[in-house]
């Protein structure tokens, strides 16, 4: 048998194939199976979704500071990706920040972060549904154009992944790593053949000091531009699964963080060089990236290529054909590719928020409502029919107002960025209340303050973080009142079903049996 | 050909009784140990380590009829309840994980738009599991 021995080490885990013993009926041990490549590729497939819509928005108000405002929210990105590394090692659950909200302080911060991580995820969806009719407006103009089509057509998609998650339709893990490749060769092309043909440095200074904004725009486009990492949390949902994750986790996320910010300044610059920061704002603020390559498309001039680097007709001819096809194949592909990388962002959306609520409501933060399971369908219906409508309502706001886009990344900043303040929080808590506990991936460098070490990334993070929100809160008034009418209402919510039951507002009840 | 080692995943169709009987028969040869698993699929919208009432508890019923299959055969088996993504994923995992030398599988005669149909599971570890792996299909089909 020692040949079928050399085959098992063939066999490689792939997304999904991580699992669970239950030993007849309890639940042992984790199996934790994913590489470096896999956790990299999933994770930057959540990431890297966001740029389809992210540098529209943030040129909205950061105008030529654009790339600088992604360049701090990256930073900003980066210390949360790793509180999420050290928080995910030590309590491999679903509930992300909430859970780690509960463990370092109490269930009532732990709801908190919860349900302002559930905001995120519901603006996520909205943002992200928004966006893919601008995209296929390539192949009908009215998508962009109308107030009615796109908002309409952004509806139903919300509806109709509904309907499919309600069901319980598996996605395909092999799909999704097929677009997260797919998208960074595109990117990655963008970039290059941008650089090639539309990068002018006097040009793109110009572009960027000229439209240079005023200090308190500036300090809302990196508010804005937080938007560009949504996706942070499942990331760190993949970090559970991995094998050693001590080691495996913090390599994965610092390829990804790399390669995020690498395209993103790459995109930005290239973005800023093909078009004034109005332009992008006015022109393409829901699909930059068909902007980028309408911009790049229209840079590329076959013949004249051609004939200055081949000299014999052939390769003129052969070069010619390759160059005219790439320039009208362009715009199509960033079309269907963002149309379908949005779309599948919209459904991590929804998974998201059902696998929050459902955490919630197990720990009884949320009415046993939210985390009852279809007995035939095996999925949260509750959660995911009442959280997609409050996306849908979002949503329709886009039917007498252009403007519910701009106001959509406000929403998102407030919703997450509470959520992450609260994440860096936890991980500093837990540092002081519990020092002994084990943890299987340690930030550094550490700060020692009275024989405790508190890290520093999670410190400027929770700085960073909190600073941002407090921000949304001074200057997007619509921010402010949704943000904290749902807040209240969660509040509400949650105080009048422990008092219900009975239960403490801070401390964790028993969990109760069964699903 | 000996084996030492037999898994047998068993998902409650009417075939798991016969690839029980059949994994016995093959394991009394040389006391070869007898594993079977049920595995409980869980969707991407909840925690993989969700507990599954209603699904647990069928699995631990199909568990039980397989038991009682081999312990009428006068054999004892070890039985495992596993949650995964994924089923094929989960079975060829587990014949990894336990260096197990052959793999059987029960299956149902099923047709799916008028022709028979192997399903993705089956297909899924004939192609990845490392060891050998016998399907028996329960009797039917014949005419097509």
């Amino acid at each position: 048998m020692s040949k079928d021995r050399e085959n098992n080490r063939l066999w490689h885990r792939r997304p999904g194939d991580r699992v669970v013993r239950v030993h007849r009926g309890r639940v042992s041990h984790l199996r934790r199976v994913l590489g470096i490549p896999t956790l990299f590729s999933v994770g930057y497939g959540d990431v890297g979704s966001s740029i389809y819509y992210a540098l529209g928005l943030v040129a909205l108000s950061a105008m030529g500071a654009t790339p600088i405002a992604l360049g701090i929210a990256g930073i900003l990105f980066a210390f949360t990706a790793l509180t999420y590394a050290e928080g995910t090692a030590m309590f491999p659950e679903a509930g992300g920040s909430a859970s780690f909200a509960r463990h370092g302080f109490n269930d009532l911060l732990g709801f908190v972060a919860g349900w302002s991580l559930i905001f995120g995820y519901i603006v996520t969806i909205a943002i992200s549904a928004y966006t893919v009719p601008s995209y296929l407006a390539y192949f009908w103009p009215p998508f962009k154009e109308s107030l009615v089509a796109g908002p309409a057509m952004a509806m139903g998609l919300v509806g109709l992944l509904m309907f499919i998650n309600v069901l319980g339709v598996k996605e395909s893990s092999f799909l999704n790593l097929l677009l997260a490749v797919l998208d960074i060769i595109l990117q990655v092309t963008l970039i290059v053949v941008g650089f090639l043909l539309l990068f002018e440095w006097p040009l793109l200074k110009s572009h960027i000091l000229d439209f240079w904004p005023s200090t308190a725009n500036l300090v809302f486009g990196v508010a804005i531009a937080t938007i560009a990492f949504t996706g942070i949390e499942s990331v760190s949902q993949m970090a559970q699964e991995a094998r050693r994750p001590e080691k495996r986790v913090p390599a994965a996320i610092i390829l990804m963080i790399i390669v995020v910010l690498v395209i993103y300044a790459g995109i930005s610059l290239v973005g800023l060089s093909a078009m004034t920061p109005q332009q992008l704002a006015v022109d393409w603020p829901t699909d930059p990236m068909a902007g980028v390559a309408h911009e790049i498309s229209g840079a590329i001039h076959p013949e004249e290529i051609a004939l200055r680097v081949a000299n014999d007709p052939a390769q003129v001819i052969v070069l010619h054909w390759l160059l005219e096809t790439f320039r009208n194949m362009l715009p199509f592909l960033v079309a269907v590719l963002a149309a379908t990388i949005l779309t599948i962002a919209t459904n991590a959306g929804i998974l998201g928020i059902s696998r929050v609520a459902f955490s919630l409501g197990d720990n009884r933060q949320l009415p046993p409502l939210f985390s009852r399971i279809h007995h035939n369908f095996k999925t949260p219906v509750i959660s995911i029919v009442v959280f997609s409508i409050v996306a849908m309502l979002i949503l329709s706001q886009g039917f007498y107002s252009a403007g519910v886009f701009a106001n959509m990344g406000g929403l998102y900043a407030f919703g997450s960025m509470l959520s992450f303040a609260l994440a860096h929080a936890s991980i500093i808590s837990l540092r002081v209340r519990r020092p002994g506990q084990r943890r299987p991936f340690r930030l550094w460098p550490n700060l020692n303050i009275r024989g405790r070490s508190i890290p520093w990334t999670a410190l400027l993070g929770l700085l960073g973080t909190a600073a941002v929100w407090i921000v949304i809160v001074a200057m997007q008034p619509y921010s402010r009142l949704v943000g904290f009418l749902w807040l209240l209402g969660g509040l509400l919510l949650y105080s009048l079903f422990r008092w219900r039951a009975r239960l403490s507002l801070t401390k964790s009840p028993e969990k109760r049996e069964g699903g | 050909m000996e084996f030492h080692r037999i898994l047998v995943p068993v998902g409650g169709s009417a075939a798991d009784g016969d690839a029980v009987d059949l994994a016995v028969s093959l394991a009394k040869r040389n006391k070869a140990e007898v594993l079977v698993i049920y595995v409980v699929e869980v969707g991407r919208g909840l925690p993989l380590d969700v507990s599954l009432a209603g699904e647990m508890k069928r699995g631990n019923q199909v568990l039980n009829e397989a038991e009682e299959r081999a312990t009428e055969a006068d054999y004892e088996v070890v039985v495992d309840l596993v949650q995964s993504r994924d089923v094929g994923p989960a079975i060829v995992d587990e014949a990894v994980e336990k260096e197990v030398d052959l793999v059987v599988m029960g299956i149902p005669y099923k047709r799916r738009f008028g022709e028979f149909d192997l399903g993705r599971v089956v297909p899924y570890v004939l192609k990845n599991a490392p060891c050998r792996v016998l399907v028996l299909r329960e009797p039917g089909g014949g005419t097509g």
